[in-house]
Order: C-alpha cells, then structure tokens, then sequence
C-alpha cells in the first residue's frame, strides 16, 4: 500500500501538469522549516566558529594577509578595467545582446550545499518573494556557477554546472559553439558537440551563448579548456573544461533576473 | 503516521505517533543543520535510513516501513531528488530489515550496527538506482566508493543515538519494561 502511495506520489511529482502540486507542498513546508533550520544554525555556527578558528588559528591569519593582498591588486585592476567595460557595454548594447552588467540581481546567501548525496545543489537565501524564480541563471565568483530548479517562498535550489542534469550552450574561439556537460562531483566537466579538429587552446574561455531560446544570458564565463583531443574517427571533440567560477566559494551568489525570451517558432 | 498503524500485532498508541513525529522532525533538523556541513570527500552522513532500521529493527516490519515512508515523505520535503523517492526507498528498507531480522536474536551485540550499514549502504544504492530509471542520471554519477565509506562509518556511530530515540517512541511503556528486564546490559548503556 505505502509503496504504490510513494509510486504515486513520485508521478504527480514527475508529470509536468501536476508538478506544480508537489513543489507546492514543498514551498509550504520549506517556508515553514527554513526560519527554525536557520535559527538552530545561528545557534551552532558560532560554537562551530569558534572551535575552528581555534584549531586553525595561524592558517586563518595567513589566508587573511594573503586575501588582503589579493583585494588590493583586484582594485588596480578595476580601476583599469573601468574604461574598456564602458566600450564593451557599448558594444554589446549595438549587438543588442544584453550586457550582465545591466541586468538586475539578486545578491544570496547560501544556506547548504549538496543537500542530498546524490546532486550537486546548492540551497540560496532567496525565494520568489524576493524575484527569484525557476531557470534563472546564477552566478559567482568568476562565472556562472549554475541555475535556479526550485523556488520557494523564501529560498530556491541552485543546480551547479557541474550536477549530471546540467547542459550549458556556450560559444567559445572564433564563433565555434558547444555544449558543456556537468558529469558529477567526482569527475571533470566535458564540453559536447564540438566538431572535430576545432581549433582550441588549453586555457582557452567559453561563454553562453546567445542562440535563439537559449537558457542563459549571453556573454557569462562558464569554463576554461582543461585537454582536448580529436579521437580516431570521432564525430566530435574530446574535451574537459573546468568551471571559471570558484565552486569552492559559494557563500555569496548573484541570481540574475534574467528569462529566456520565447522561441521565435513558438510566438503567436 | 495514520491512527491504524500497527507494529507487529499491537497497534500504535496515539502517543507513539506523536512522538515519531518528534523524532522524524528532530532527525531532519539534525540532518540540516549538523550532518551537511560534516562532509568527508563530498559526502555527509545521512540520518533517513536509520529511523525505518531501527523501527524495524525494534517493532518489525510493518512498523519498519510506516516509518521509512512518513520519515522519507518529510525528508523529501527538503531534498532537490523527486518527490516521493525517499518515501519508496524508506518503506521498502524498513520492511525488508524488519523481515530479514524477523529470526534474529535481538539482544545480538552486532545486530544493530551490521543492519545499520548494510541497510543504509542498500538504501542508498536503491536511491541511486530508482532515480537514474527515473530520469535523474546524475544520481549514478558520482563517487560510490565515498559516498559508501562514509554513509557505513557513520551509520554505525549514529545508529546507537538513532535507535535510543526510536525506542522511546515506539516502545510502549509495557513493552519497554520488559525490554528492560529482558536486556539490562544494553538499557544500562543507553
């Protein structure tokens, strides 16, 4: 009885006409768990603190003298950087591509990472309430570091680019397009559909796209060429990139409020 | 968990019910803010699998998979996998240690720990298994061999706090009774 109530309960969940019933009760109850969840991590965050902060004491001084350093040679290079973001801005405003700069955010915290064992996640601060929605893009230090899944009320789940379920159109060298493929944690980034003998440099950095219907913004870093071969007789490029984004820095994101236009075959 | 819930052949007292509702809620919030952030090479212990082994483990099968299901519906709640996935695997684990260990001695010293691992590690390689057929490949993509280390070791530290809370909320007060002057060793431990 209980497992063909769990088999049902997993259809309505899976049918896309009765999905919004089951991330309905989930927004309910995710806004009713997140405020007590948040309030038990006020509660041990600091007793947790304290303890690392005393175990690591001279590595966390050095990470902050090195930090200090990093800060100051980012500020020369934004002080430098200022004039040609204002001919880039203009550039992309003539291609009437949008410029991520113009576009609006919404800064997040986030709350876990990799709730369940099995998917590369991350849980946001943010929710509808505050303009987050399902397929927007989001961002970090760096690049793009995935897109939003679940709403809620109050805070949303992010699927990084590197989750299996994770497909990114990206435009890289001279106009060549691909798709980058998260494969898991435990295994590198590989960029698809690259035709064979593509001319490609390791280091090399691909961006989205801005194909009709595509699901990001373009102009995002999305990752760097890792390796690339062309096998014996392979229809396409082998090749494994890494994320341009600091995955290992996820405290602070940026959620762009950014939504696909509709297909052109699709308008009425 | 509905009022005919049963274990074994007695039914479960209101009481009980409120109180595995308690423990299901302390163990998500547990599992929320304390096991995540404990993470070994990409992977954090998971308390899920332990409620429905120890209630099966204490009141048998039926009992087993009433718990795995409610405890797997509201752990759902929180988890980006489909809706209603943990529920499937918590209530067919739950029935199946409960009738695995249905002729087992349960005084065993190793019945505990052996059927929290070999039940979680099970759990988890159904999980996987049940999402990839259900169109979330990504579930099989990822590093077994950590995700199996660290969910066994873990299990068999937590099952013994795990199983503590459960008898408190399944065990009514007749049987714990007995239990205690069946099983003096192990009560005076825990």
């Amino acid at each position: 009885m209980l497992v063909v109530v769990s088999l049902s309960i997993i259809s309505l969940d899976l049918n896309g006409r009765t999905h919004s019933l089951t991330s309905g009760v989930k927004s309910v109850a995710n806004g009713a768990f997140s405020p007590l969840r948040e309030g038990v991590v006020d509660v041990l965050n600091p007793i947790g603190n304290f303890l690392s902060g005393a175990l690591h004491y001279g590595s966390l001084k050095a990470e902050n003298e090195k930090l200090q350093a990093t800060v100051g040679a980012f500020r020369a290079e934004k002080a430098e950087r200022n004039f040609e973001n204002t001919q880039l801005s203009q550039v992309m405003a003539l291609q009437n591509l949008p410029f991520l700069q113009s576009l609006p955010t919404v800064t997040a915290q986030t709350q876990d990472e990799n709730s369940s064992n099995f998917t590369v996640t991350i849980t946001i601060d943010k929710g509808r309430a505050d303009g987050v929605d399902v397929g927007m893009p989001v961002i970090g230090a760096g690049g793009l570091i995935g897109q939003v899944i679940q709403s809620f009320h109050y805070t949303s789940v992010v699927r990084l680019i590197t989750d299996g379920q994770s497909r990114v159109g990206v435009t890289f060298g001279n106009g060549y397009t691909g798709i980058v493929d998260g494969q898991g944690p435990a295994a590198a980034m590989t960029a698809d559909l690259v035709p064979p003998h593509t001319s490609l440099k390791a280091g090399e950095i691909m961006y989205t796209s801005s194909l009709d219907a595509a699901s990001f913004p373009p102009g995002i870093p999305v990752a760097t060429v890792k390796t690339f071969h062309t096998g014996a007789g392979a229809s396409q490029e082998s090749i494994t990139v890494v994320a341009q984004a600091d995955l290992n820095q996820l405290a602070y994101v940026d959620v762009v409020q950014w939504e696909p236009e509709p297909s052109p075959v699709n308008a009425p | 968990m509905g009022a005919g819930a049963v274990s074994g052949e007695r039914t479960m007292s209101a009481r009980s019910i409120v109180r595995l509702t308690f423990v299901v809620f302390v163990a998500l919030l547990v599992q929320s803010t304390v096991m995540l952030p404990l993470r070994f090479d990409g992977a954090h212990p998971d308390l899920l699998w332990l409620l429905p082994i120890t209630a099966a483990l204490l009141a048998g099968p039926q009992t087993g998979a009433i718990v795995g299901f409610w405890a797997g519906l509201a752990f759902d709640l929180v988890l980006p996998t489909p809706f209603g996935l943990s529920a499937l695997v918590g209530c067919l684990l739950g029935y199946s240690v409960g009738a695995a260990t249905a002729a087992v001695d349960k005084r065993a010293v190793w019945l505990k720990p052996v059927a929290a691992l070999m039940g979680s590690v099970a759990a988890d390689m159904l999980f996987a298994v049940l999402g990839a057929v259900l169109g979330q490949q990504q579930m099989v993509q990822i590093d077994f061999l950590s995700l199996f280390s660290v969910i066994a070791v873990s299990s068999i530290i937590l099952v013994l706090p795990v199983n503590r809370l459960m008898r408190w909320a399944v065990t009514s007060e007749a049987h714990r009774r007995s239990l205690v002057s069946a099983q003096p060793a192990e009560s005076g431990l825990w």
